[in-house]
């Protein structure tokens, strides 16, 4: 399709004898929200890191919008619009809200104070403030210490740093790993309604999870992986629970028997 | 598959402030020191009167505090950035022989304490770029401490360097009624504070210390701020060291190791935590004003100076307690109220 925001074709990657991903093609659209279940040790995590540039496939080809990139490193990822929000939030936990969001793309000052490179700590916040408000969430003030905020604030936080350098209209591409696994309900509630509003305005988003639930809810198609293979891939609508369960398991026969797998 | 939670447009009707008491809490943990103090000061002017509350006691406070400080200065640097430069006094120790080998052999005292200075950083460049390759910078620097300590004594040909009369205007002679050392301390604290605070490679030097991962991620390269720190620490020690050289106008290549422990206590009496990532000076500066105005005290009233170094641990002890408390009560009570809005619909 033409549309595809990451479209990754025929991903094979071997860790010496192991065979992690086997053939996979999977794409992501443009304000998709693509679900990628599976059990442990399916190659979900492979084929995030992939996607993300920290691992390089052994074969197959990676296309962003509809452009083969090679991804040497995760920066290349970056630069091709990819931000990837890690498990471990990787938050600095003594800065406010506002310098971790601001980190790396600061608003310098104008006038000689800013060829020295003073910060504007005022148009920071008053940036933060405003992308957190687009993104609909509301942590704490943007001067407050990350250390000082509750887990489910600090994933909104780690959340909102890879949203904001993505957004949908340069076509960014959101990879979410396990974003709600330390949270409570009333949290995960949360974090769920910000991926499906990034979702909304544009953002193609890849959420790795072991919640199936949350899957369900936040989702707009979902691929399982079975023991590197990609064994089911559909639209949330048309499944149910205990269909994913018996492919995440392997009860349930792959969508996509192969020849030699049906004789 | 949609969810209807936390509204956008109900966002910005929401104020921004945190609840009076967190704010108080971390006004406690922020301030706290500078409350200590000033506690202090009253108490003193009351107990040691009348020597003790007199502006000529309190420049002489300011001034045996400054050495302290400005070691305390690196240490903190260094802490901040996430390591503890122990190579300090011999740091300190070389850049006063080299200044003083270079003056009294005929070169310009302005250029002998500008090589100084650069060597002082060169030091701290080298501490860094070791340090980067995965060795324990702990080790590194008690390596390189030897390694300064040696090449002092190497350039002092073992004695002392005496006669550099050149240099009092940094160390005894007195500017608008302070003495130099003050000035220098005062500008170096502005310097750095201004520095850590509002600039961008200070902020991302901070935040090198807290979190490398986080810095790594957000595209920037995390190890050169890393250098940095080691660069800023071996500069305020080369500092140091020309201002003790200054005090005495001599140049001594033995390395005084005792000024790591009074520095480290004051850069620990401000709360700057040995993880790293936080920490601020003007708080290193009032900690070593601390030391400095207890010894002071002791001493007019005759007290031991043993009873000095005694009250200074335990004052580092309690500070070490109440810290503690402040930031348990403060996630308490972040806690509470992060369950509280969950109902309240103030998220």
């Amino acid at each position: 399709m033409a549309d595809n925001a990451l479209e990754l074709r025929n991903i094979d990657m071997h860790y010496g004898y192991v065979r992690a991903l086997d053939g996979i093609d999977i794409a992501v659209r443009q304000g998709e929200v693509l679900g990628l279940l599976g059990d442990n040790g399916a190659g979900k995590s492979t084929l995030l890191k992939v996607m993300s540039g920290a691992h390089q496939p052994t074969s197959g080809e990676i296309r962003v919008h509809g452009a083969e990139k090679t991804f040497g490193s995760p920066a290349d990822a970056t630069h091709s619009g990819i931000q990837m929000v890690y498990q471990d939030l990787a938050l600095v936990d003594a800065q406010d809200i506002a310098t971790n969001l601001n980190l790396g793309r600061e608003i310098l000052r104008r006038g000689p104070l800013g060829w020295l490179g003073f910060v504007d700590h005022k148009a920071q916040r008053r940036r933060s403030t405003a992308e957190l408000e687009k993104l609909g969430v509301r942590t704490a003030a943007v001067t407050r210490p990350v250390e000082m905020l509750s887990g489910g604030q600090r994933q909104v936080v780690a959340l909102a740093r890879g949203a904001t350098r993505v957004n949908g209209e340069q076509s960014g591409i959101l990879l979410l790993d396990e974003p709600t696994a330390a949270l409570g309900y009333e949290q995960t509630q949360q974090v769920q309604s910000l991926i499906r509003r990034l979702a909304d305005q544009g953002v193609a988003c890849v959420l790795v999870t072991h919640n199936l639930p949350l899957a369900m809810s936040v989702c707009d198609r979902i691929a399982v992986l079975n023991r590197g293979r990609k064994v089911a891939d559909i639209p949330v609508a048309e499944t149910e629970n205990d269909h994913l369960v018996g492919w995440i398991t392997g009860a349930r026969a792959s969508m996509f028997a192969t020849a030699s797998e049906a004789s | 598959m949609t969810v209807t939670i936390a509204a956008p447009q109900a966002v910005s009707a929401e104020k921004d402030k945190d609840p009076a008491l967190i704010r108080w809490l971390i006004f406690i943990r922020d301030r706290g020191i500078f409350v200590l103090w000033a506690v202090l000061l009253i108490a003193f002017s009351i107990w040691a009167s009348p020597y003790f509350a007199s502006l000529d006691n309190g420049i002489l406070i300011a001034n045996a505090a400054a050495l302290t400080a400005i070691f305390a200065a690196g240490i903190a640097v260094g802490i901040i950035c996430g390591a503890l430069d122990l190579s300090i006094p011999g740091t300190a120790a070389l850049a006063g022989c080299t200044c003083g080998w270079l003056i009294t052999h005929g070169t310009p005292t302005g250029l002998a304490i500008l090589v100084a200075l650069v060597l002082g950083g060169f030091v701290g460049l080298i501490n860094g770029l070791i340090s980067l390759r995965g060795f324990n910078p702990i080790i590194v620097t008690i390596g390189t401490l030897s390694v300064m300590s040696g090449a002092a004594a190497g350039i002092a040909g073992g004695y002392t360097i005496s006669g550099l009369d050149s240099l009092v205007f940094m160390g005894t002679d007195r500017f608008a009624g302070l003495p130099a050392p003050v000035w220098i301390t005062a500008a170096l604290f502005a310097l750095l504070t201004v520095f850590l605070t509002r600039t961008r490679d200070g902020i991302r030097l901070m935040a090198v210390g807290g979190n490398p991962e986080a810095v790594r991620r957000s595209g920037i390269h995390a190890d050169r701020y890393k250098v940095l720190g080691f660069v800023i620490s071996g500069f305020c020690a080369a500092l140091g060291g020309l201002v003790t050289t200054a005090l005495v106008t001599e140049a001594n290549p033995a390395a005084n190791v005792s000024i790591i422990f009074n520095a480290l206590t004051a850069v620990a009496l401000a709360g700057v935590s040995l993880a790293g990532g936080r920490g601020s000076l003007p708080r290193v500066l009032v900690g070593a004003l601390i030391l400095g105005t207890i010894s002071n005290a002791l001493t007019i009233k005759g007290v031991s100076p043993y009873w000095a170094t005694a009250t200074t641990g335990l004052l580092l002890l309690g500070s070490l307690a109440l810290e503690k408390w402040v930031s348990t009560s403060v996630s308490r009570r972040l806690v509470q109220s992060a369950s509280a809005s969950v109902h309240t619909g103030t998220r």
